[in-house]
């Protein structure tokens, strides 16, 4: 009698190598649906749906496809009065969105096309007495959302202007004794939260905060016999999760605790031969977002094909370089 | 079937009627679905009510979704006006068809504000989106809100009150605290569905954290409540880590507020004179020294015993339960994580009480050294207190912690407690290493190997490395 251990069996037949161009593709497509039903229904976070397509294809040398002026446009028609970016245009600003848009503004070199100084602005006035920060004007809490503040002023060259030490201090306070982190205090430790909170840690320089062997090994134990990696245990393994995990991992110094090969097989079966793309696991649907995750995965595995993805910021070192930005990296 | 742009404008806006028709109709819809119907059936709407159950038209909704959408953006943009009526009845359709739009909770929370909308009205619609859509981060974040909402307009009626309560006042706010009783009981229910409907659900088990952390803040029974109303549920889904996250909550929760009764803070000698009391020969409180203990330190002792026990007992039934658990169900991660963390409150909290009598000891009473100060001995002596302890069906002495090299508590001096009264008896913590070869011993389940061992791993470098 064996359990029913919650994995994917990877087929003999599944892709195993890296199909590149066809990921250029079905990204450089993807933006055409417009009158899509799908299209309709995701647009509440359409920013961030532009920051995965365009970073995955900086990613693979293939951002020029893109068409630089009318995001631009886009992005300026979506910051508000108070400074903060919305989704798209008529929806509400949100700090998710106003990450999702300065990452984008630096992969094309033009963060001035925003009024800066009102984004700052924003941020700031979402910071808490305790250190958090709120999503948006009215108020939910999330250590999501310390990220997306810190992770902005960071590419901004602005860290100074909200207070990092009692940002910090929230942060800490969201430590489990498994090592991990949850979106606030006394919340499950998750993978994508993890992500945030050591991403976090390092843009305001505090990774010895963290307990990285104790984090390390929960982060490692994510790793399912198929090599593919899950956000929580009994979860099925996905390669969002895949990279969250092996994001924090490479932040605090354990990148090598895990098994590298198998990983890549599991990412790699989870392309589309026929239409491009990844899914969260081999035999799904593809969407953007996993395929974004799948490509900077690959590349924090060390795949030549791929530009070096940095960890914390999912974006291109290359990009970082250029606005001076690097996040420490435990060894 | 509608085509042009003026039809699917008629088509829709009935569409739309129909739905806010449905709730009028029937206040008592529980459940929304799509119904797969690829066509059109003429002259029918494609709003179907059976019983409390609301259905879409697979059809209709191509049509209805994109359509309310833009209405509500144009509004947005100010290129449209709409009533508030229409976009409560918009923004109605619209997040039971996508209920992470944030920007239509975020016009619900504009029509609460200025009383178009009440709060509990907003609290059901969002359990319908649930009841489909169980995870949407959106729709949870709003509940959030709208709670919040209810108990910033309960605390303004609450201290609106004048210095000398009248009858009426006092009624007004019996009635307020059963409000919000009965919003924090239904609050535990959408939870449990959404729960229920999605394994391992972290936006419906962090939704609830949050709930009891605002609502029923230092609340024992509650907690208490929920612990004994989760163990079925958890003893039901083992493979469900966030429902285990959250009796780990609970129990460290509980944990900290027993620990926080009056009593325990009063004297720090006090309790570390009596606590370890039981397993060292002759012991001299400060009190004691002067003379017998006097009524409220002898209250305060009774009482700090009765903490201790309470929290030995919660510990113990937590591991008892996780035992039977890992053995009735091999090779699930989840119990074994959850072994991992009651085992680590377990440490922890032993580890305070240590450290408390250890730092008092040194400084103020000498004589208490005798224990041997920080050793382990402590709790296990005062685990066996009462005698038998023998939950498990074996010797409480078999059953001391063999990660901590415990002495054997002397069996004489746990016959009776210093206060003299009869304490339920506190369990004994099973020893570790022994569950774990027990586990071990004849287990063919791959994965309850690997997790066994895993867990014999993490005892014997995460927790024995630490202080
Ligand atoms: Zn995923």
């Amino acid at each position: 009698m064996g359990t029913q251990v919650k994995d994917v069996i990877i087929k003999p037949d599944a892709p195993s190598s890296l199909l590149l161009d066809k990921h250029a593709d079905y990204i450089a497509a993807y933006g055409s649906k417009k009158d899509d039903y799908e299209y309709t229904l995701s647009e509440y976070l359409r920013m961030s749906g532009i920051y995965w397509g365009l970073t995955v294809m900086d990613l693979m040398a293939e951002l020029p496809r893109m068409n630089r002026q009318e995001i631009i446009d886009f992005i300026k028609a979506c910051q508000h009065e108070c400074g903060g970016l919305s989704a798209s245009i008529g929806h509400d600003p949100h700090l998710l969105y106003t990450l999702s848009a300065v990452q984008i503004l630096c992969l094309y070199d033009s963060v001035d096309a925003l009024d800066v100084d009102k984004v700052v602005e924003y941020i700031k006035g979402l910071q808490q007495e305790d250190g958090s920060f709120a999503g948006d004007k009215w108020g939910e809490i999330d250590t999501r959302f310390s990220f997306c503040a810190v992770a902005t002023l960071a590419l901004l060259g602005k860290m100074d202007k909200i207070n990092v030490d009692k940002a910090v201090e929230f942060i800490l306070s969201c430590m489990n004794f498994d090592g991990g982190f949850g979106c606030r205090p006394g919340s499950e430790s998750h993978a994508g939260q993890i992500y945030c909170c050591a991403g976090f840690l390092s843009l305001t320089g505090q990774l010895h905060q963290v307990n990285a062997d104790l984090l390390g090994w929960w982060l490692c134990e994510r790793q399912l016999p198929s090599g593919g990696l899950n956000g929580r245990p009994e979860k099925l393994p996905d390669v969002c999760y895949s990279w969250w995990v092996l994001a924090s991992l490479k932040i605090i110094g354990r990148i090598h605790w895990i098994d590298k090969a198998k990983l890549r097989s599991f990412i790699l079966a989870c392309q589309d031969e026929e239409t491009g793309g990844f899914a969260d696991r081999p035999g799904d649907m593809v969407d953007p977002f996993h395929t974004l995750f799948g490509i900077a995965g690959l590349s924090l595995l060390g795949d030549e094909q791929i530009k070096p993805v940095n960890p914390v910021l999912c974006m291109p070192e290359d990009v970082l370089q250029r606005v001076r930005l690097q996040p420490d990296i435990l060894s | 079937m509608a085509e042009s742009e003026e039809e699917v404008d008629v088509l829709v806006q009935r569409v739309v009627k129909d739905i806010t028709n449905a709730f009028k109709r029937n206040p008592n819809i529980d459940e929304i679905g799509v119904i797969p119907c690829p066509e059109a059936r003429y002259n029918r709407s494609p709003i179907v009510l059976l019983e409390n159950k609301l259905g879409v038209e697979s059809w209709c909704v191509k049509f209805l979704l994109p359509y309310v959408h833009n209405k509500l953006l144009l509004y947005r943009q100010r290129k449209h006006w709409l009533e508030r009526e229409a976009l409560a009845d918009i923004t109605c359709t619209l997040l039971l068809l996508n209920p992470d739009f944030t920007t239509a909770w975020n016009v619900r929370k504009e029509l609460l504000q200025c009383g178009v909308l009440n709060p509990e009205k907003d609290l059901y619609l969002g359990q319908l989106a649930l009841t489909k859509f169980p995870k949407s981060p959106e729709t949870w974040i709003h509940r959030r809100w709208v709670l919040q909402q209810i108990l910033r307009q309960s605390s303004v009626a609450g201290r609106s009150k004048k210095p000398q309560q009248s009858e009426a006042d006092a009624e007004r706010s019996q009635q307020l605290s059963e409000h919000l009783a009965r919003t924090l009981h239904q609050e535990m229910k959408v939870c449990s569905d959404a729960a229920c409907r999605y394994p391992s659900n972290y936006n419906a088990w962090s939704h609830r954290i949050w709930v009891l952390q605002h609502m029923a803040h230092g609340n024992v029974k509650v907690f208490h409540d929920e612990l004994s109303s989760m163990r079925l549920w958890v003893s039901m889904h083992v493979s469900d880590h966030s429902g285990f996250h959250y009796r780990q909550f609970l129990l460290k929760e509980l944990i900290t507020e027993v620990s926080q009764t009056p009593a325990s803070t009063s004297s720090p000698q006090q309790r570390c004179s009596t606590a370890p009391s039981s397993s060292s020969p002759p012991h001299h409180s400060h009190s004691q020294a002067n003379g017998e203990l006097s009524e409220a330190e002898a209250a305060a002792e009774e009482e700090w015993q009765l903490s201790v026990n309470t929290v030995l007992q919660l510990l113990h039934q937590e591991m008892e339960l996780c035992s039977d658990l890992i053995q009735s169900f091999p090779g699930h991660e989840t119990l074994w994580s959850h072994r991992r963390h009651v085992f680590y409150l377990w440490h922890h909290w032993r580890r305070d009480q240590q450290q408390l009598c250890s730092t008092n000891q040194e400084s103020s009473s000498p004589v208490l050294g005798s224990n041997g100060g920080p050793g382990p001995h402590t709790l296990n002596a005062q685990s066996s207190a009462g005698g038998g302890g023998s939950v498990n069906g074996q010797g409480c002495a078999a059953e001391a912690m063999e990660v901590d090299r415990a002495s054997l508590p002397d069996p004489r001096d746990s016959k009776r407690l210093k206060t003299g009264v009869l304490l339920p008896s506190p369990p004994a913590l099973p020893s570790e290493p022994s569950f774990v070869s027990g586990v071990l011993d004849g287990c063919c389940n791959p994965e309850q190997r690997r997790f066994a061992l895993a867990y014999k791993k993490w005892l014997d470098t995460v927790i024995s490395q630490q202080p």
